[in-house]
């Protein structure tokens, strides 16, 4: 192998290596309420974000609509009480690299546990939900391009999902589309689509 | 470093990079009950599969028996299974040939139980090889341990395992079962990082 | 086109932190099944210190050892109890290399599956617990190893089985040891539902900030 062929694979394994830690820093500043950082991981020409029924935010506007409108009230100080708390593990992500670098795909698996007023009191959840993301590569950097996290379950601690396996439903009011895909347990047998072909037989 | 050892170096990276890749997705192929693909990713070379006390199940031919009563099979909507796999570890053998993996699973499932559905926790542990075959790497040997397998109403304490489930077309029994509170130790594949014993 | 020397520095780099995400997961391997002395020996001779939880920090590798061989071990001949579990996953790796190649620093989240007393530390009934809190830890490369130089965990919940995070969000949280005291008291006890996040160590990858 000569020296440019070698830069390549190098290339390609710390595209992996930086979209892992792309993916898994989201995690933390989600957690963290940092929602101004994470605005600045979209890329400025993002796609959309879909966020389990929220629906579809189209665009960098619809990144800036869903993370900080929304879910920061606009950069106001804190307004939600402390005991309201995502946490959002992010699990076992395979990337995948378009042959020409600049684009890649990320399956992930996440599992949560959250406390958040429900009607008129404060709940805690176990959730699970699978994000297939795309990733862009800009001025040297890899940034977010779409967002989707399927929601599989949101259940109460008390319940557990084969009870209840959906406390509810979230349809913000901005969204510009419907959700493209809310499937959750039990209703439908569905499951979210690949991005990748099978490493072996290629399908 | 000379060209031929960065390469060498690389090329081991790349290594761990893709059986990562290779075990997560046995997950999710597991997960969505794509049962076919599942056995794809075995080598023709299979040693063994052992899953729990299921027993063992040799060769190639073994892996599709053991996954191939659930190929095909629709599973019910209430039906599923969420076995997270994480924290892998993966060392590569110094000939490049063949690997070993350790990983834990934290699970989700929901599953029939005698006559009911159930709604459980699950945990396990990995001891996997791997083997490199004409550029990509396929399982050899899949060993998963179970550490606990409770409901969720009682949890791992009350009630570790729900019942043994030996699978009667097995191989062989079981050669490692110990849940919770055995006190087993599911050996390390890898050595101590720092004192290397 | 890159030169081999810059090849080099990079592939490095790709090894470092594969090589850190291997020590701290191996850590948790370790941790679980209780191999205390094997845990002291992924830390650097010339470590800083180690603090968990409200447990207060212990400093250098003679602290370090005090920690988890005297007071989470029990003592060096203490044997494991019968029933006895916690499994602290290791996820969500974030490691960040420092340019001299040396020093690095690591974000991770610890979730827990434990049966185990709250009491204290080693008396009392096995209670089944969900536990979870955050690593911010640094690491330094020796003779071409890297080995713990710190281990920061900060606890954010450890609740009982049957209750859960909102419910009761902390027990077991008894203090500082005054059998196996530490250097100093804890930096950083802020459990749930405090409000209190735990700074991340990284610099956002777009803005640099």
């Amino acid at each position: 192998m000569n020296v440019e062929e070698l830069e390549k694979q190098v290339q390609l394994q710390e595209d992996i290596q930086e979209i892992e830690h792309l993916q898994r820093k989201y995690g933390y500043y989600f957690d963290n309420n940092m929602w101004a950082e994470i605005v600045d991981l979209f890329s400025d020409n993002a796609e959309s974000v879909e966020i389990v029924d929220h629906g579809v935010f189209y665009g960098k506007k619809g990144v800036r609509r869903i993370y900080w409108d929304m879910f920061s009230g606009g950069g106001q100080p804190r307004q939600s009480p402390p005991w309201m708390q995502f946490i959002v593990m992010q699990i076992g992500g395979v990337v995948d690299i378009s042959p020409d670098g600049t684009r890649a795909n990320g399956r992930w698996q996440t599992w949560l546990c959250e406390a958040k007023p429900y009607g008129a009191y404060p709940r805690q959840e176990w959730l699970h939900g699978y994000y297939e993301n795309k990733y862009v590569k800009e001025d040297g950097k890899w940034r977010f391009s779409l967002l989707h996290w399927n929601n599989t379950f949101c259940t109460p601690f008390e319940e557990g999902w084969l009870k209840m396996p959906l406390m509810g439903w979230m349809p913000l009011p901005d969204a510009e589309a419907p959700p493209t895909a809310f499937h959750p347990y039990p209703y439908f047998i569905y499951n979210v689509p690949y991005h990748y072909k099978h490493p072996i037989t290629g399908e | 470093m000379n060209l031929e050892e960065l390469e060498k170096q690389l090329t081991r990276l790349e290594d761990i990079q893709e059986i990562e890749n290779l075990q997560k997705m046995y997950g999710y192929y597991f997960d969505n009950a794509m049962y076919q693909k599942v056995i794809d990713l075995f080598s023709e070379n299979t040693e063994s599969v052992e899953v729990t006390d299921h027993g063992v199940f040799r060769g190639k031919e073994g892996v599709n028996r053991m996954y191939a009563g659930m190929v095909g099979m629709p599973r019910p909507g209430w039906m599923f299974f969420e076995v997270m796999q994480s924290q892998g570890v993966i060392d590569i053998a110094p000939d490049g040939k063949t690997a070993r993996g350790r990983w834990y699973t934290p699970s989700f499932e929901c599953r029939p139980f005698g006559g009911t559905k159930k709604q459980t926790w699950q945990f396990g542990v990995y001891d996997n090889e791997y083997i490199k075959e004409n550029g990509k790497w396929y399982f050899k040997k899949l060993h998963w341990n179970l550490t606990y397998w409770t409901s969720f109403e009682r949890g791992f304490l009350k009630v570790p395992k729900l019942s043994d489930t030996p699978f009667p077309h097995a191989d062989a029994p079981a050669t490692a079962y110990h849940p919770y509170p055995s006190g087993y130790h599911v050996p390390y594949p890898f050595k101590h990082p720092v004192t290397g014993k | 086109m890159a030169t081999v020397e810059e090849l080099q520095k990079r592939i490095q780099r790709l090894e470092d932190i594969k090589q850190i995400e291997r020590l701290q997961r191996i850590y948790g391997y370790y941790r679980d099944y209780e191999e205390w002395d094997k845990v002291v020996d992924l830390f650097s001779d010339n470590a800083e210190s180690v603090e968990v939880a409200d447990h207060g920090v212990y400093k250098g590798k003679e602290g370090i050892r005090r920690y988890f061989i005297d007071l989470i071990k029990g003592g060096k001949d203490a044997k494991p109890r019968i029933g006895y579990m916690s499994i602290a996953m290791q996820i969500q790796g974030v490691v960040t290399v420092d340019p001299d190649g040396v020093n690095a620093k690591g974000r991770w989240y610890g979730f827990l599956a434990e049966a185990r007393p709250t009491l204290s530390l080693h008396e009392g009934e096995l209670r089944q617990l969900w536990a979870h809190g955050i690593y911010e830890n640094e690491y330094v490369k020796e003779n071409g190893k890297w080995l713990f130089k710190k281990l920061h965990f900060f606890l954010n919940f450890r609740t009982p089985y049957e209750d859960g995070w909102l419910k009761t969000p902390v027990v077991g949280h008894n203090g500082p040891s005054t059998e196996v005291p530490p250097d100093a008291p804890p930096t950083s006890f802020f459990p749930y539902p405090s409000g209190v996040h735990l700074p991340v160590h990284f610099k956002h990858p777009i803005t640099g900030k």
